[in-house]
């Protein structure tokens, strides 16, 4: 502060006896000022104006950039099947994601129990993807179609599958080949009705939630 | 130069009652609220602490501790330096005593009120703004007659020139009428509940234009304006620059009322108004050391007092907090920053950086150099006093440092992905179990601040019941071993 004069306004008397000097800005600190003053017009100027930047921008250059990183991998793209492999595989991720809810045996807790032969969403296995993937919210049960990828959802449906014919007593072939006793389009077309439920469940649900955003 | 003191010129009759009685609850419900704030970070690192009955969850208690910290301590301890200031800075008696009784009785009888009605889950739900419907407009009233008592008091006084102290309370006085009035603006549905007059965004943009300027213009200014008269009186040393009070004044209150939209930004918030709060605040680093720059400066010549006075040692911490909160803010609030920090513990530690380090510090140089003088008693243990000091810095030093891990760790753990695309952490739990060192850490800083909150207490308390010399004597006695 070489430009200190250290000399006193006089002002004490009314002041309680408190002095002030006649000292200049701190030129540092008038710097630090108009730097922060040109910087935030500067800023404001680019991010309208010239870089023409916005929230929504970012938010799509960020998804556009995830696009190419992580092509969107349908779980329809992904065939499932009830092998040894997925079901091993789905044993994993329900140890790690779904016993919290559905209970360590799956014998149910917060959400429903897979030991006996109610099916709240459908039973297929397209049923039980589609439900692991778009959760049911109002239940409770998240979507974890943005969690997990579509391989682990399939290989946590071909588990609960097993588990579930496993605890009833039905053959696991009996699955395997997609007959479901419950379906309502019947046990010949079973693989195909399931199949095509689940399709129309899905497109009502994109139509309801089109309805929401408009 | 003439150097003319308090005691050079014939005493007017100060009331200093009223500033006695502002300390008392200053200290009172400033045991209450850092007390309730330990009890609430025990509960975050210990859930049994919530008692499992509904009056005593976080959810409950936590508005009770912000109130009680911000408007019962905060508020009391610039009103009793106020009333003790401005008599003096203005050489004259406050404007109406019965208007400065109503005033005290008035503001304890709403901390009354804020503590009953919080824990029984009564709430408007904005934050710091939680009183409902009945009490915002007590509040109105009891400020009314603050700011009529205030400025009476200006318009009678007995000097030209107006100190910068009081354009600090000034500033203090008018903008928080403004911004509770406005913020607190609602339909009245029952007793207890009422509907803000704003909707949505509008109300959530009002809400923190409200809540910032709550730290602006509560926490901020007219701890500044005790900065300017308690500092240099302790230190008995000129202010720094008459001109750098003034520019960083005006800089201060014209920058500070546009900053609250950082509080929104990746929000729904149109753009160019994230834009605003972000530059403004940004631009508020300068003004805001003007003030740090102009406490430290002032102390030239006095720097080697500092080994010895428990006050300015204080201070010097108050006011480097200060500094250091004001340049976390800015940084904060910038786009990128935000996106990292915000929901995160390190807003808490930023909170606390200014909270237990400005304005908690600031408080206890104050009372230290002032509970002394109002009951002309020299301070009972000096030593207790540089030992408070140390237990309350480094309080503060491990409830930020805490709290800056893990709130670095949160935001970068909810944002990361793994090479699938994937959340790293799908389960926001897993991260808060990582957390827990750090909640127990905040917890010992948080127990350390009060232990030298209550050593604080024990101590003037001696001072005011006469283990202390009488100043009038001028002995200078060592001080009692402790």
């Amino acid at each position: 502060m070489s430009k200190d004069t250290n000399r006193l306004l006089g002002h004490a008397d009314e002041a309680d006896g408190i002095e002030e000097y006649d000292n200049p800005l701190p030129d540092w600190w008038l710097g630090l000022f108009w730097i922060c003053i040109l910087w935030a017009v500067g800023y404001t100027v680019h991010y309208h104006f010239i870089g023409n930047r916005s929230q929504e921008a970012r938010f799509e250059a960020e998804m556009a950039a995830a696009a190419v990183r992580w092509p969107v991998q349908a779980a329809e793209d992904v065939e499932f099947a009830m092998t040894p492999e997925a079901i091993a595989g789905g044993e994993v991720v329900y140890t790690m994601y779904c016993f919290v809810c559905h209970g360590q045996n799956l014998e149910g807790g917060i959400g429903q129990s897979f030991l006996d032969d109610t099916w709240l969403h459908g039973g297929s296995p397209e049923e039980i993807v589609h439900t692991i993937t778009n959760g049911v919210l109002e239940q409770g049960m998240a979507a974890w179609g943005t969690i997990l990828s579509a391989e682990q959802i399939n290989h946590a449906a071909a588990y609960v599958l097993a588990k579930n014919a496993e605890a009833l007593g039905i053959p696991l072939e009996q699955i395997t080949a997609g007959g479901e006793e419950g379906s309502e389009e019947g046990q010949d077309e079973g693989s195909e009705g399931g199949s095509h439920g689940s399709e129309e469940g899905s497109r009502g649900e994109e139509h309801g939630e089109g309805g929401v955003g408009s | 130069m003439s150097q003319v003191g308090t005691a050079a010129v014939p005493m007017p009759n100060y009331d200093d009652d009223i500033v006695r009685k502002f300390f008392g609850a200053t200290v009172i419900w400033g045991a209450v609220g850092m007390l309730v704030g330990v009890i609430i970070a025990l509960q975050i690192a210990w859930w049994p602490a919530n008692l499992g009955l509904p009056w005593t969850t976080f959810g409950r208690l936590r508005p009770l501790h912000t109130n009680a910290v911000i408007f019962a301590f905060g508020g009391n301890i610039c009103f009793t330096g106020i009333y003790y200031s401005m008599q003096r800075l203005l050489k004259v008696r406050m404007y109406s005593d019965l208007l400065s009784k109503l005033h005290f009785w008035g503001w304890q009888g709403i901390i009354v009120a804020a503590a009953i009605t919080l824990p029984l889950g009564m709430t408007q739900s904005k934050e710091y703004a939680e009183l409902i419907w009945p009490i915002d407009i007590a509040i109105t009233v009891v400020w009314v007659i603050f700011a009529i008592n205030f400025f009476g008091t200006i318009a009678i006084r007995k000097v030209k020139h107006i100190y910068v102290a009081i354009w600090f309370y000034m500033s203090f006085v008018i903008t928080i009428a403004v911004l509770h009035i406005v913020n607190s603006l609602a339909i009245p549905a029952t007793l207890f509940r009422s509907y803000p007059i704003f909707a949505g965004l509008t109300d959530g943009l009002v809400q923190w234009w409200y809540g910032h300027n709550a730290v602006g213009f509560f926490l901020t200014t007219p701890f500044l304006g005790l900065m300017y008269y308690f500092l240099p009186r302790a230190a008995d040393r000129p202010v720094y620059s008459y001109r750098l009070s003034i520019v960083h004044f005006w800089g201060l209150v014209f920058l500070y009322i546009w900053a609250g939209p950082h509080h929104l930004l990746y929000s729904a918030l149109p753009d160019w108004a994230q834009t605003l709060g972000m530059v403004f605040s940004v631009m508020l680093l300068a003004p805001s050391w003007g003030g740090m720059l102009n406490g430290l400066l002032t102390l030239r010549g006095a720097w080697d007092r500092l080994r010895t006075d428990p006050i300015l040692k204080f201070m010097v911490v108050a006011v480097s907090f200060y500094g250091m909160s004001t340049f976390e803010g800015p940084m904060m609030s910038i786009r990128a920053v935000n996106g990292l920090a915000h929901f995160t513990n390190w807003v808490i530690g930023h909170v606390h950086s200014g909270a237990l380090g400005w304005v908690g510090m600031m408080s206890f140089g104050t009372l230290y150099w002032l509970v002394p003088k109002l009951w002309k008693r020299e301070l009972a243990y000096p030593k207790m006093a540089t030992q408070h000091f140390w237990l309350a810095t480094i309080g503060i030093v491990l409830y930020t440092v805490s709290m800056w891990v893990a709130g670095l760790m949160e935001g970068l753990q909810w944002r990361a992905v793994n090479d699938a695309g994937q959340l790293a952490n799908p389960f926001f739990l897993d991260i808060v179990n990582r957390l827990m060192p750090y909640y127990w850490m905040r917890l010992l800083g948080g127990v350390l601040y009060l232990t030298g909150m209550v050593m604080f207490l024990f101590n003037l308390l001696k001072t005011i019941k006469g283990s202390g010399a009488s100043v009038s004597e001028e002995t200078h006695a060592p001080a009692p071993a402790v």
